[in-house]
């Protein structure tokens, strides 16, 4: 008996092999398939766009009082499930914090990324970016009763700048106040927490957030008038390598800023903003 | 692989003084959670009910609340109260306030491991109370308590990560702002977690190490 069953055991161990070496095989050549095929037939395919974002920078993307997803760069990628599907809400939102931009990307949880992202070299190595849609400043908010008026006060060793935990604000606190001292938070509510308290005097922030929440939560605090940066890029990211996803993508960041979806364009940026975008092109005069 | 070598060589010292960072701060904190643990517990074996309530109140509301609660409320509160303290500080002092409860509640446990014999042994050998605790109570207490202390510490090793959220730049730090940085989605997190494993195993070898100079002999 026990015989027997030795030998079920044995045959119940070989039969399979050649069958889970065959599935093995089939599903590497299916995975190198799918590897060449483009994440824009995919995401025709599926019928909808995934959009991995950030839910804490005002006015790009934010929760607003209902608790809904909304912003300038909520509205920018809605524009394009629009431009895919002729339908902005075949979009599935995927909100992260900063640092889990990169993973959602490169894990494919999501087609692109999209919010308050800033185009950085250092980034561009592993990140594939399309060109810029949005121009953000770098603007300094202070606690008014530190009473700092301009950037040169600022730059002194017995003031603390509070950043976020992107290179981009390191190195400008490099470049524009080294003598400060630093302390760096992962979520803007950190920084904000860290003046109010007293921890620091001044933060980093992108100036039409800056003007956001000097306007509304922040009265407390001033925007100094100098800009740190009058132009960062803020692009659509998605994963390297896919040429045929990112020209689609680039294509339609140019289509918006420069072309046929100017006037939509226009329009989300006279919503958040509050102000014209800048020209279509530089040689034509500003459309009315 | 050559880009990760590239990028090791670029971002390793970071990592190394994240990492000096990390340790650093678990050893002092747990150092002084041990002495604020056997504090609680002598406190609360030996003065009197007001003093035992007292202690179990503050075990229940720390052992039982997040610690990123009391790691905000001292970093945040503190200055509000004219105390400026380093962000490193704040933490700490955090994690040693759960801690401590968490060591007392340890401590508690494996002195009611004890036989009550044992005690009345102490009593009626005539040896004075210090004398007995030392050399009846105490041996027999580490016995007990070291392997769940070594767990302990491990927790806390892990728990350092949450200084990250206000400002430490230990180990789990480190790696958001190097993947904020170079768009690496994985590699900084991963290097984070070898340098997490090989602390946890040196904690676990010394845990064994006093584990050994504890036993009955």
């Amino acid at each position: 008996m026990k015989q027997v069953w030795q030998k079920i055991f044995a045959r119940a161990w070989t039969t399979p092999a050649p069958l889970v070496a065959a599935l093995v095989l089939l599903f590497s050549v299916a995975a190198a398939e799918a590897q060449e095929r483009s994440r824009l037939d995919e995401v025709l395919q599926r019928g909808s766009l995934i959009v991995v974002t950030l839910g804490t920078v005002p006015p790009f993307a934010f929760k607003d009082d209902k608790g809904e997803l909304v912003g300038f760069d909520i509205d920018v990628a809605r524009l394009a499930a629009n431009a895919l599907f002729r339908d902005p809400n075949k979009i599935e939102f995927v909100i992260v914090t900063s640092d889990g931009r990169w993973p959602a990307i490169e894990s494919g949880r999501a087609d692109m990324g999209v919010g308050g992202t800033t185009v950085y070299p250092d980034r561009a190595i592993r990140v594939a970016f399309t060109r810029a849609f949005i121009d953000s400043g770098i603007s300094i908010m202070v606690a008014k009763s530190a009473g700092i008026k301009s950037l040169e006060e600022l730059n002194q060793e017995k003031y603390t700048v509070a950043n976020l935990n992107n290179p981009q604000m390191a190195d400008r606190a490099q470049m524009f106040f080294p003598k400060a001292k630093i302390i760096t938070f992962d979520t803007p509510s950190g920084e904000f927490l860290a003046v109010k308290s007293g921890r620091a005097q001044a933060l980093q922030i992108d100036t039409p957030t800056a003007d956001y929440f000097a306007a509304t939560s922040a009265t407390d605090f001033e925007v100094l008038p100098t800009l740190l940066t009058a132009s960062q890029n803020n692009g659509i990211y998605l994963k390297p390598g896919d040429f045929k996803w990112w020209l689609w993508l680039d294509t339609f960041v140019s289509e918006l800023r420069t072309g046929s979806l100017y006037p939509r364009y226009a329009e989300i940026y006279q919503k958040w903003f509050k102000k014209d975008p800048p020209p279509q092109k530089f040689y034509l005069p500003p459309a009315r | 692989m050559g880009q990760y070598r590239a990028w090791l060589e670029a971002y390793g010292a970071a990592f190394l003084d994240a990492a000096a960072w990390t340790l650093g701060v678990a050893v002092a904190a747990f150092v002084c959670a041990l002495i604020w643990g056997a504090l609680l517990f002598f406190l609360r074996l030996n003065g009197g009910p007001w003093a035992a309530r007292t202690v179990d109140a503050y075990v229940q509301l720390l052992r039982n609340t997040p610690v990123l609660l009391p790691i905000y409320l001292i970093y945040f509160g503190f200055p509000l109260v004219g105390l400026l303290w380093p962000a490193s500080i704040c933490g700490g002092l955090a994690l040693v306030a759960q801690n401590g409860a968490y060591i007392c509640e340890i401590f508690r446990g494996g002195y009611k491991a004890i036989d009550r014999v044992q005690h009345d042994a102490a009593k009626s050998l005539g040896l004075m109370p210090w004398t007995a605790f030392r050399k009846v109570t105490l041996p027999q207490l580490l016995v007990y308590c070291i392997p769940a202390l070594g767990n302990q510490a491990v927790l806390l090793l892990k728990d350092t990560s949450l200084l990250s959220a206000i400002t430490v730049v230990e180990l789990t730090m480190q790696a958001k702002v190097l993947t904020e940085r170079t768009g690496a989605a994985y590699a900084p997190f991963l290097v984070a977690a070898v340098f997490y494993l090989f602390m946890v195993w040196a904690i676990e070898f010394l845990t064994r190490l006093a584990q050994r100079g504890v036993r009955w002999r």
